[in-house]
């Protein structure tokens, strides 16, 4: 099968608030895309060029446009940031928030057919556009709205809230070692942002006494064990990352840019409980993220020995803990053990979102699975700047959708 | 050498809450906190742990008043003074500091106006080594600018733990500045504040206050207009900064550091801006006018090329906005031009003079007046074409010397460009 490489991209500042600057979505799409060719050496003229022959396409990873920002349609965006754009085959790809990663998804596959040399992966979100509970409230449309989320505040911390209550049951821990741990994960992720010069939270404080203070105002409890500390917080950004066929690479000697080794893609039951009941006999305790992450290994040929880093989707910090068995690196049940003995920090041997992950980078739900491919492509490029692991050779990326609903992985590579 | 403990005195001040706290958190380290009264180093506290959204950290501060200045300087690695920019006062103060500094520890003060190297005079030799001056921003969590300050005796190795440790363990923007009126960001900032102050007069019969701050408005690349800037700083201080630069300074600006007449006389009747209720503003709705000297209500300025530029920043089209400026021939925007020109000369200037590195300027202006970056802004009118305009205000040899290499900024200029009035 053909060979998909990644060329570079760009992300958006995730500190930026676009609706305080005045701007609009096509501002915010013309400073990413004009940064990611930029980046890759391609021009309008390229584009141009490539389209003439019809070898060049556009996937948008978006999630809620028609909420946030009254947008809908959202394929032919980029006509409105340069005319190179006029006749680029375009559309838009929706999974919540792993909406980034079908829009790569759906890349690949146009890679792979041969048909196309040369993909632009778009991923956005413009959020700040409304109110926190507002916002919360558009988000309960990645659960299944009428059952979990409906006339509920903040439906999204509270399920993954019931995810923490579920993993003390299942695995029989200790709550108050949990919730130290996840604190510690918290505190991890605000730690690496500091790294990252496009990080939402880089000039935040966060340590591990704070995180532990849950229920005061300044960490106030908002599902059930999990506090403000335990969340990503919502923000403003567009990454994009540009997928290119081997004949492409070939041709532009670009052969030795990292590529995607292999991915997985598995889709959980929708409601939260009844992925809760599916998984009552199950060692995992969801069984569907361990088998996109299975998949991807197998397609990939490689096991998470071979990962020299992590790029996992911690919306919460319940979601970072069940990441580490998913990927293998403990048992299920276990986690606390690399959490505790500093296996996932940066320094460590498995480091898990060295970009300082969703936590420390901020969440704006459409563009963080671009975001992850994007660090990826960098750590394996030797691009990373700060928050550079060396010598990574292999990294992998989880990014899920709704509860662990739509689940995705990729393995990047040389 | 370790900072485990600190004092800060006059703890309950904006910046001594801000100060404070930025050391209990990022720091982690106890923090003795000398006001007044422990009624009111109760309340900072408090204050502080709600300014970096994390009260744990209270537990890491607590309260005392100067009563306890001597106990509470025998157990500090360090100690940092922000008291009343009072030359007399900070005097009194740093001498009973050197009584009583622990041996080793490190001492500061943090001014805008006071020469550092004066203060050292209140020093004993050995002490004199560990003290210099450090220079936050109101408030600290989010403008992290700190403008570290030598004095002549100050011992390097000890100067640059400081500067290492406000950088990487607290998280700060760090510049290294001589010892000058004002240091580098104010001298910048309140440059380009009293020159819109002064132009607010010479156009007065346009408008004013109101006139002015609509042409350097957001979308010239700052949250804030200049003159409400200045009503927020307070009018007060707003003066006591460019006296003190007017006096103790004789650049090619000089006399743009002149306060113009008006503003003495609001200062003169207790309109010192936002704390007092009115000043160069009142309400959200009124402003100053000059020729009257009555509040009326602002006005909404009809001037075309403002509204065509934002028209374009809020589609990501920069350059296209740029070029309706430069292309526009009203007064307005020639006002908007000599500004922004002179915002870039005047940055490049007293960088050179007085900061570690030109580039310096772009820091301070970014990360503790949240404007756009001088060098960034140079960049993006591109070197010739500033040249080029440059030349119709000032001497040809003098720009050319300034902006003599490539100079490439470390900061974008596009999110600082508000499309915005």
């Amino acid at each position: 099968m053909e060979k998909v490489y990644i060329l570079g991209g760009a992300q958006t500042d995730f500190e930026r608030n676009w609706s305080k600057e005045g701007k609009n979505v096509i501002a915010l799409l013309k400073e990413v895309i004009n940064s990611a060719l930029k980046n890759v050496n391609l021009t309008y003229e390229d584009i141009k060029k490539l389209n003439k022959q019809n070898k060049i396409a556009v996937c948008i990873g978006n999630f809620a446009a028609e909420y946030y920002i009254n947008q809908g349609h959202l394929g032919p965006l980029l006509t409105e940031v340069n005319e190179a754009f006029y006749g680029v085959p375009s559309a838009r790809y929706e999974a919540a928030c792993a909406s980034g990663s079908v829009a790569i998804d759906s890349a690949i596959s146009k890679i792979r057919l041969g048909d196309y040399d040369l993909v632009i992966v778009v991923g956005f979100e413009l959020m700040k556009t409304v109110n926190a509970k507002v916002c919360g409230d558009y988000l309960g449309r990645a659960a299944i709205y009428e059952r979990e989320a409906k006339g509920i505040e903040f439906p999204f911390p509270k399920l993954f809230g019931k995810l923490a209550d579920e993993y003390v049951k299942k695995y029989n821990l200790d709550e108050e070692r949990y919730k130290e741990n996840l604190a510690k994960i918290s505190c991890i992720n605000y730690g690496n942002a500091k790294r990252n010069p496009n990080a939402q939270t880089r000039k935040w404080f966060m340590n591990e006494k704070q995180a532990n203070f849950r229920g005061n105002p300044t960490n106030e409890k908002i599902g059930s064990m999990l506090s403000i500390s335990d969340c990503s917080q919502v923000t403003d950004g567009a990454a994009v990352v540009v997928l290119a066929s081997e004949n492409y690479t070939k041709k532009n000697k670009l052969e030795n840019k990292p590529i995607i080794k292999g991915y997985g893609h598995r889709v959980a039951p929708y409601e939260f409980d009844k992925k809760m009941q599916e998984s009552k006999d199950n060692e995992y305790i969801l069984p569907w993220t361990r088998e996109a992450v299975c998949d991807a290994y197998r397609r990939a040929n490689l096991s998470v020995d071979d990962i020299d880093l992590f790029e996992t989707h911690d919306c919460f910090t319940s979601s970072e803990y069940m990441a580490i068995s998913a990927f293998g690196i403990t048992e299920p049940g276990k986690e606390y053990e690399v959490i505790e003995n500093g296996t996932i920090d940066f320094t460590g041997s498995k480091p898990i979102n060295p970009s300082g992950g969703l936590i420390g980078c901020g969440h704006p739900v459409g563009a963080s699975g671009v975001r992850m491919m994007l660090d990826l492509y960098k750590q394996i490029a030797n691009e990373a700047g700060n928050y550079q692991i060396k010598n990574a050779k292999n990294a992998l990326m989880l990014n899920i959708g709704g509860s662990a609903t739509t689940n995705y992985v990729f393995i990047v590579g040389k | 050498m370790k900072i485990k403990e600190i004092t800060v005195v006059g703890a309950n001040g904006a910046l001594g809450v801000g100060i404070s706290a930025i050391f209990a958190s990022f720091g982690d380290v106890k923090v003795n906190m000398i006001s007044r009264s422990m009624e009111k180093s109760e309340i900072a506290i408090e204050k502080a742990g709600n300014s970096v959204k994390a009260l744990k950290v209270c537990d890491n501060m607590k309260p005392y008043t100067y009563e306890n200045l001597e106990e509470c300087l025998k157990k500090s690695d360090f100690v940092i003074e922000t008291i009343v920019e009072d030359f007399n006062e900070k005097e009194k103060i740093h001498k009973k500091i050197d009584k009583y500094l622990k041996k080793g520890a490190i001492s500061s003060s943090v001014t805008s106006g006071i020469s550092i190297n004066d203060l050292s005079n209140c020093y004993n030799e050995e002490n004199r080594k560990n003290f210099m001056g450090i220079h936050f921003f109101n408030p600290p969590y989010s403008l992290p600018l700190c403008e570290l300050i030598p004095a002549k005796n100050t011992d390097n190795f000890v100067f640059n733990y400081m500067k290492d440790y406000l950088a990487k363990v607290l998280i700060r923007k760090v510049v290294v500045v001589k010892d000058k009126p004002a240091f580098l960001a104010n001298r910048i900032g309140f440059m380009f504040i009293n020159q819109a102050m002064q132009y607010a007069e010479k156009y007065k019969d346009n408008g004013g206050i109101d006139y002015i701050d609509t042409i350097l408005g957001k979308f010239t690349g700052r949250n804030m207009s200049p003159l409400e800037t200045a009503d927020f700083v307070g009018l007060d201080v707003h003066r006591a900064i460019v006296d003190n630069i007017y006096e103790n300074t004789n650049d090619y600006a000089h006399e743009t550091f002149k306060l113009p007449n008006y503003v003495l006389d609001l200062i003169e009747d207790g309109r010192y801006g936002t704390k007092s209720g009115e000043g160069l503003y009142r309400n959200n709705d009124e402003v100053y006018d000059i020729n009257t000297e009555e509040y009326r209500k602002k006005r909404n300025y009809k001037i075309d090329f403002i509204d065509k530029v934002i028209e374009k920043f809020k589609i990501g089209e920069y350059e296209e906005g740029l070029e309706i400026i430069l292309s526009d021939s009203s007064t307005e925007s020639e006002i908007y031009t000599r500004f922004l020109i002179d915002y870039v000369v005047y940055s490049l200037s007293i960088s050179k003079e007085i900061a570690e590195n030109v580039f310096d300027c772009d820091t301070a202006m970014a990360e503790g007046f949240n404007w756009i970056p001088p060098i960034a802004l140079l960049q993006f009118i591109g070197e010739d074409r500033f040249k080029e305009i440059a030349k119709k205000y000032y001497d040809t040899k003098f720009i050319n010397e300034l902006i003599s290499k490539n100079l490439k900024s470390n900061y974008q200029y596009e999110k600082f460009l508000k499309a915005k009035r």
